[in-house]
């Protein structure tokens, strides 16, 4: 990897709004649907009503996001399938560029769009087997998270400030993604009293992620200010303020219910109380904010 | 300028002073850069502003405006001080040995002859001793007291290095550094031009600023030759055209004088007003041609109706009583004594000093007819910000004209070359071309005279007007009538030195015959660096079959002081004309073609000049015949020469004259100097009107040293007000360290610099709330102009500077 | 100059010692590409009110004050620097690598094109060029800089920044005459003991050689242009990145199979 003395002249691409909101989405469909099959795979049928929740979010975040992305291109936006297809005359054919993390995600995208509207039916037809599901499951997973986690990265493939100036942004992206996602499948919960069986260890999954997205976060600060850039991300300190605050809701959360099953009282709680509705919309709230801080912090 | 452009790229010193020809004449300054980039030329540059000039120039020096006399009056000294003055050339070629008659004298800043109720100088004590033959007395030693030389000498030892210092703010160390290049200069293969502009004429000291660098130049040998000169960049694409064709009051086409009231026949006249010869080998082409010329001229004008017997219509051509000069039409206004105005491709509002005072004059008028592609300050200054449209009786005429772009024609550009050019767009709307329009005024005029006769209708009803469509005249036709032609073989003239003074030949403007002959028009030749093998046979860059330059096509002008006595080019390797045994070759030569240069009776070189030499004493100057610094009339400072006339004793004070309040400030109230200039991004008001320069300098601002706005608290982007006795300007601050403080007679000085180029008219304007009410740069500059062509002061003057 | 051929690198050398600031290439660059400008603004730095490259300015001539407040400086392009900037038509370049629709080419000419119908408006070129050279054009929905004037190279005319610059501050040709013109230049200048100068983009220390380089009076950073150890491809933050994520993704999946371990109690 190559360290640069960060001095950059690049433009921003004003990527604001819309694209805020994407990488939001894109967090939380690619998380829930991790989480979704890692509550199948590891969990027991009990769980399986909080994996459906799961599949039922990861869906429409899935589908909001190419709408995003088609949004933002603006007068573009007809052209959006020109991210898949090569219309240069007299070199058309399919674009695919591994190295360029938008390409990828592009496809990527595609991809996942249809494991995710696949699982998403079959939560709710519950037709496949058992097997095959769980495999497809493990394969939809994958893309998952690689579109939790590649927006981060495909900041940092530019020559902007700031994000080109660590290598954490994926791994931030993802772990917030998840721990996000594991709030929003907590908060839907309360629509779901069968799921409640499954509200303690989503918290205490949110809780591990909110300690790799801390050391993430703390990795990421480092990198910046060893590239010499942290004034840049100074002004938006409120921003990691709100997700730090969502981190912690989590930590007290998960803790809270790793001492009640410690205690070996019925793990089951009776419902969604209103310490993880507060939790859980701060944490979301802290997802979007870290990711309004980041690019914020460039342009 | 007496080289041209291309020219300059054959220089090893470019002295600039006064002209930033970076930003006002970019084009033409790639051949700066080449004598820098090809010949390792250095370039020195003299200016109160570091500008985009001087950030490529080799040497920078901060100068006070209005003090270049004072600067080249030291470098002279330096050069005779030390003898580096190229001295076969200064003999051989100047006045220097031109002896002085008694009775000259030069104290406390003033030339004998001054008459102080006039403020004029009696010029006749200005004159040489004569010997018997009524020729100049001359010692060719050099060592006669009243010698030119020796005069010369006493007169520029008070310019020593300190008094340079003092006066300009240029430390003496710099001062010595441009002297020691300067000082090279004189050696026969070294040539050095020094480029000039409105920066040395926009001062009451305007025309001595000019004939210092002249003065300078001859005494370093550098007239006449490739790479040398005394180089004025002149204005708008064409004009050099407009003056050739007498756009001046005072003069006629091809420089001939205005007659003077008195004068009834050709000899009064030519008596009155050519040079005289004043040494047996002078030539004195000017002065001997001059009825040729003229006679040559009135034909023209008159045809048939000019006649021997009635000393071919002279009567008919008026003789002005008084001053007829640009300040002067105002300041007749002001005093109501002018009926209308007729302006074209000039907008008087913007450009006048004193433009609220012009303003005034333009309302005091009955009419006023604007003629021009695109509406400017004059057309719009009865609804101007703050003026009660109401209260303007002036009937104002919108005539619009075609703009340059839509026509063809020619251009003279500062080398002199008269380049034809073809219309680019077709006439927009109903815009007319100008010389339509004064071709139908005058047929309308004519008629009236034919209907209702007149006091004097003869010049009007035998005008010349012989064109296919007299209300129409091509610009072709009019270049042909101008070249002039033989009436008795109906050719065209092929040089103005066959004219004649029988009335047998005509010529428009006597240096452009030669331009159009019966071969075709040559200034539309075009045969340049496709083949420059053929088309530059000498290599100097003189192209003679691109266009065609007066006078004759010669290149550069005096050529024959190229070459030493012997007829050889001083720089073999840089060449003008030189004499090959049979006759002179290079350039057109400025000189009889095969005159042998050992002939005893061979003219002088400077064949234009009574003398035949270059004039380091002059007395055709009405300030005097050698420069002297004076101080601008608004002036922090007293002369450190002789601070009991510290300005010119000759300056014409209109507002004095007319009887007006003074309108003129002092340090004490407005104690920062002010000079105005041009941005490369603008041509004056025009481009007003043309977004993508808009763009590039898109609001009006002042340049103001960083010391300066500190003391004041003042921010780059801030609003300012800057004032003068005169008025203000409320504009945007740039605060730069190009601009700094300096040392003036034992005195810390700022300068303070104001663009020119925006007014209440134009795209500018038109996105500002007051609509640039108080925009106009010459709201500050005082009304008075030089003695020798009343040119106003516009680069130097007295300012307050206050944060808004 | 003699004919321009396709299969030959074209580019510019930019001498910015002889540069006088005159935005000519500015403007000629507007008019033949006809494109409007920005809204004027006075934006209080220097001579410059363009600002920035970027979708209506293809040239931008930037001007940095060092004048020393004094009388006498040498000038010569050291005190008031000017330049002007433009696409650098890098040998390796960053918009080119990410640009996710192929809307980015290299042309017969060797110069650097974005194709408009292929453009979709992404602006991932924009976060990636270290220059900061691409701008959106909302009208179009496309980015935009310049096109090193693909269509005159094609009809056989030089660039119009070049054929209106009047000082050959800007020089346009074969890529191997400019260098050997800028090193000749360069030598000059350092013989006349100018010996800030240098040459940026002219090897292949940035960006695998620039077919835009330039001759500088200072250090490149003083330009605003991102010196040999500052300049990367984007593509540099691949591995790490995807690293960095895959770390964290069997972390997360192992604390997530950990969080979600079946129950030993009922
Ligand atoms: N871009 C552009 N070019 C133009 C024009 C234009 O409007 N815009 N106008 C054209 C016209 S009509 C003309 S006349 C020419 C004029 O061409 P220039 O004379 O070159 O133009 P200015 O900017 O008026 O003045 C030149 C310089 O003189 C300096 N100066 C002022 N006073 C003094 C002094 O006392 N001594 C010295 N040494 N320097 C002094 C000023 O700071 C300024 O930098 O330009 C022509 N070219
Ligand atoms: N303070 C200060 N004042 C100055 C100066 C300065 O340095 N300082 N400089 C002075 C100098 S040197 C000059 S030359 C003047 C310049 O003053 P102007 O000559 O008045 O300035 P321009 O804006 O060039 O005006 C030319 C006008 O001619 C019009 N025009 C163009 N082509 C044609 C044509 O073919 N026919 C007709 N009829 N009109 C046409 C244009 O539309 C424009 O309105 O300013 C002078 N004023
Ligand atoms: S505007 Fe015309 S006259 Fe002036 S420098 Fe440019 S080309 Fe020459
Ligand atoms: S300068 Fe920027 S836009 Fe131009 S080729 Fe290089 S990376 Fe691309
Ligand atoms: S904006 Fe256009 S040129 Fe730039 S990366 Fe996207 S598709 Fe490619
Ligand atoms: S090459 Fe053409 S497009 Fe590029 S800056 Fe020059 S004029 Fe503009
Ligand atoms: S045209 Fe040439 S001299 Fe003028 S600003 Fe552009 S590069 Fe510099
Ligand atoms: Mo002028």
């Amino acid at each position: 990897m190559v360290y640069l003395a960060a001095e950059h002249f690049a433009s921003p691409p004003q990527w604001t709004w819309y694209i805020l909101f994407y990488f939001f989405f894109a967090g939380i469909a690619g998380g829930s649907y991790v989480l979704g099959t890692l509550l199948r795979l590891s969990g027991d049928p009990r769980d399986e009503a909080a994996a459906r929740i799961a599949f039922y979010v990861a869906f429409p975040a899935t589908v909001i996001c190419p709408l995003l992305l088609t949004a933002d291109l603006g007068a573009s936006w007809w052209k959006f399938w020109h991210m898949l297809v090569d219309v240069t005359p007299g070199d058309t054919g399919l674009n695919f560029k591994y190295w360029s993390p938008m390409s990828v995600g592009a496809w990527a995208l595609l991809v996942f769009g249809f494991f995710a509207t696949v699982s998403a039916l079959d939560s709710w037809l519950r037709v496949v087997p058992m097997l095959l599901n769980r495999l497809f499951n493990i394969v939809g997973s994958v893309f998952g998270l690689f579109i939790a986690s590649y927006t981060g990265v495909l900041l940092s493939v530019s020559n902007q400030p700031v994000w080109s100036d660590t290598w954490a942004l994926g791994g931030l992206f993802l772990a917030s993604g998840l721990s996000g996602s594991a709030a929003l499948i907590a908060l839907l919960i309360r629509n779901r009293p069968e799921a409640s069986i499954s509200l303690g260890r989503l918290h205490q999954a949110d809780g591990y992620f909110s300690v790799l997205e801390l050391a993430l976060i703390i990795v990421f600060f480092i990198t910046i200010a060893v590239a010499g850039v942290l004034s840049r991300v100074l002004p938006w300190l409120p921003l990691w303020a709100i997700a730090v605050a969502g981190i912690a809701g989590s930590l007290v959360e998960a803790r809270g219910h790793t001492r009640m099953q410690a205690a070996g009282g019925s793990a089951t709680v009776a419902g969604v109380r209103l310490d993880t509705v507060v939790v859980s919309l701060l944490v979301l709230l802290g997802v979007l904010a870290m990711r309004a801080a980041v690019i914020f912090s460039a342009q | 300028m007496t080289n041209h452009w291309r020219d300059i790229k054959n220089s090893d010193l470019i002295l600039i002073n006064g002209a930033n020809p970076a930003e006002a004449h970019p084009v033409g300054f790639q051949w700066f850069m080449r004598a820098k980039l090809d010949r390792g030329a250095k370039m020195i540059h003299a200016d109160p502003r570091f500008t985009r000039t001087s950030a490529v120039a080799d040497m920078y020096l901060r100068i006070r405006t209005g003090s270049d006399v004072a600067y080249f009056g030291g470098l002279i000294n330096h050069v005779l001080q030390n003898s580096l003055f190229h001295d076969e050339y200064v003999r051989n070629y100047t006045n220097a040995s031109f002896i002085v008659k008694e009775g000259f004298s030069f104290k406390d800043g003033l030339f004998s002859g001054y008459d102080a109720t006039k403020r004029t100088y009696d010029i006749a004590s200005w004159s040489y001793e004569t010997d018997s033959t009524g020729f100049a007395m001359r010692d060719k030693t050099l060592q006669n007291p009243r010698s030119v030389f020796q005069l010369m000498k006493t007169h520029y030892s008070r310019y020593t290095p300190d008094m340079v210092s003092s006066i300009t703010g240029i430390p003496v160390a710099d001062f010595m550094k441009v002297a020691d290049l300067v000082g090279q200069m004189g050696k026969p293969d070294k040539v050095m031009t020094i480029v000039y502009a409105v920066g040395l004429t926009h001062h009451t000291t305007g025309g001595q600023l000019i004939r210092s660098g002249a003065v300078l130049q001859l005494l370093l040998g550098n007239m006449g030759r490739p790479g040398g000169g005394m180089n004025a960049e002149r204005g708008h694409a064409n004009i050099q055209g407009n003056t050739d064709h007498a756009i001046s009051w005072e003069i006629l086409p091809g420089y001939l004088k205005i007659p003077a009231p008195g004068q009834k026949t050709i000899a009064d006249y030519v008596a009155g007003s050519a040079p005289k010869k004043s040494d047996k080998n002078s030539w004195n082409f000017f002065g001997t041609n001059y009825s040729k010329f003229m006679v040559s001229t009135l034909k023209a004008w008159f045809g048939d109706a000019a006649k021997k017997e009635n000393e071919f219509a002279f009567s008919f051509v008026p003789k002005p009583a008084g001053n007829a000069s640009w300040m002067t039409i105002y300041d007749q206004a002001l005093k109501g004594k002018m009926e209308g105005l007729i302006l074209s491709g000039m907008t008087a509002a913007s450009i006048g000093p004193d433009s609220n005072q012009v303003r005034q004059a333009l309302g005091n008028l009955k009419w006023l007819v604007v003629m021009d592609a695109l509406p400017t300050t004059s057309s719009e200054f009865w609804h101007a910000p703050g003026v009660d449209a109401s209260q303007v009786k002036t009937e104002v005429f919108m005539v619009p004209t075609t703009h340059w772009i839509e026509k063809d024609g020619s251009f003279v550009n500062s080398g002199r070359w008269s380049q034809w050019k073809d219309q680019v767009l077709p006439p927009q709307g109903q815009a007319r071309h100008d010389h339509w329009i004064l071709a139908d005024i005058f047929q309308r005029v004519k008629k009236l005279y034919q209907s209702q006769g007149g006091k004097f209708p003869d010049p009007i009803l035998n005008l010349t007007v012989d064109y296919k469509d007299p209300l129409k005249p091509e610009l072709d036709e009019i270049a042909k009538e101008i070249n002039g032609k033989d009436l008795t073989t109906g050719k065209q003239m092929t040089s103005f030195a066959l004219l004649r003074d029988d009335g047998t030949t005509t010529t428009g403007d006597w240096i452009y015959t030669g331009s159009y002959l019966d071969s075709g028009n040559l200034m539309k030749r075009r045969q340049g660096v496709q083949d420059t093998k053929t088309n530059d046979p000498t290599g100097m860059g003189f192209y003679p079959n691109w266009s065609w330059s007066w006078p004759l096509n010669r290149r550069v002008m005096y050529n024959r002081a190229s070459a030493d006595l012997d007829g050889k080019a001083w720089d073999p390797t840089r060449p003008g004309i030189t004499w090959n045994g049979s006759k002179w070759v290079g350039d057109v030569p400025d000189y009889p073609p095969t005159m042998n240069p050992h002939d005893p009776a061979a003219w002088l070189p400077f064949i234009m000049n009574g003398e035949g030499v270059g004039r380091l004493f002059s007395n055709s100057m009405l300030d005097g015949p050698f420069p002297e610094h004076y101080e601008p009339v608004e002036s922090p400072v007293a002369n450190p020469l002789h601070p009991g006339n510290s300005a010119s004793p000759v300056v014409f004070l209109y507002d004095k004259a007319a009887g007006r309040p003074d309108r003129f400030g002092t340090a004490t109230d407005f104690p920062y100097i002010a000079t105005s200039y041009r941005l490369t991004e603008h041509e004056h008001y025009v481009t007003q009107h043309v977004p993508h320069l808009v763009q590039l300098q898109p609001k009006p601002f002042v340049e103001i040293p960083y010391e300066l706005a500190s003391e004041k608290g003042i921010k780059s982007g801030d609003q300012v007000r800057v004032s003068s006795k005169r008025g203000k300007v409320e504009v945007l601050a740039l605060v730069t360290k190009r601009l700094g403080a300096m040392t003036v007679a034992g005195q810390k000085v700022y300068q303070i610099g104001i663009p020119i180029h925006w007014g209440y008219v134009g795209l500018s304007a038109d996105s500002d709330s007051s609509r640039g009410r108080y925009w106009l740069a010459n709201a500050l500059t005082p009304f008075v102009g030089d003695a020798n062509a009343r040119t106003p002061e516009f680069k130097a003057f007295l300012v307050n500077l206050e944060k808004m | 100059m003699a004919t321009i051929q396709a299969g030959e690198s074209y580019g510019f050398f930019t001498d910015t010692s002889v540069c006088i600031g005159c935005k000519a290439c500015e403007v000629a660059c507007k008019e033949w590409n006809q494109l409007q400008g920005d809204s004027p603004s006075f934006l209080a730095d220097s001579f410059d009110n363009t600002g920035t490259l970027d979708a209506q300015n293809w040239r931008h001539v930037k001007f940095i004050e060092h004048v020393p407040d004094q009388s006498a400086t040498t000038g010569n392009g050291t005190a008031w620097l000017m330049m002007s900037d433009v696409c650098k038509h890098c040998k390796q370049a960053s918009c080119m690598e990410v640009c996710p629709t192929g809307a980015i080419i290299r042309t017969e000419f060797n110069t650097v094109f974005i194709q408009q119908d292929v453009c979709n408006g992404c602006r991932n070129c924009i976060a990636a060029c270290p220059y900061g050279v691409i701008g959106m054009n909302s009208q179009t929905g496309t980015a935009h800089k310049c096109t090193l004037c693909y269509d005159r190279l094609q009809g056989g005319l030089e660039p119009a920044c070049a054929k209106a610059c009047p000082t050959q501050s800007i020089q346009f040709g074969p890529l191997a005459e400019l260098q050997k013109a800028a090193d000749v230049r360069l030598a000059a200048l350092h013989s006349q003991g100018v010996k800030q100068a240098q040459l940026y983009g002219r090897d292949d220390k940035v960006y695998g050689g620039l077919n835009a380089f330039f001759l500088l009076m200072d250090k490149p950073e003083t330009y605003g242009l991102p010196n040999a150890d500052n300049a990367g491809l984007p593509s540099r933050n691949d591995a790490g990145g995807y690293l960095a994520a895959l770390v964290t993704g069997v972390l997360a999946v192992v604390a997530g199979l950990v969080a979600f371990r079946r129950r030993v109690t009922g």
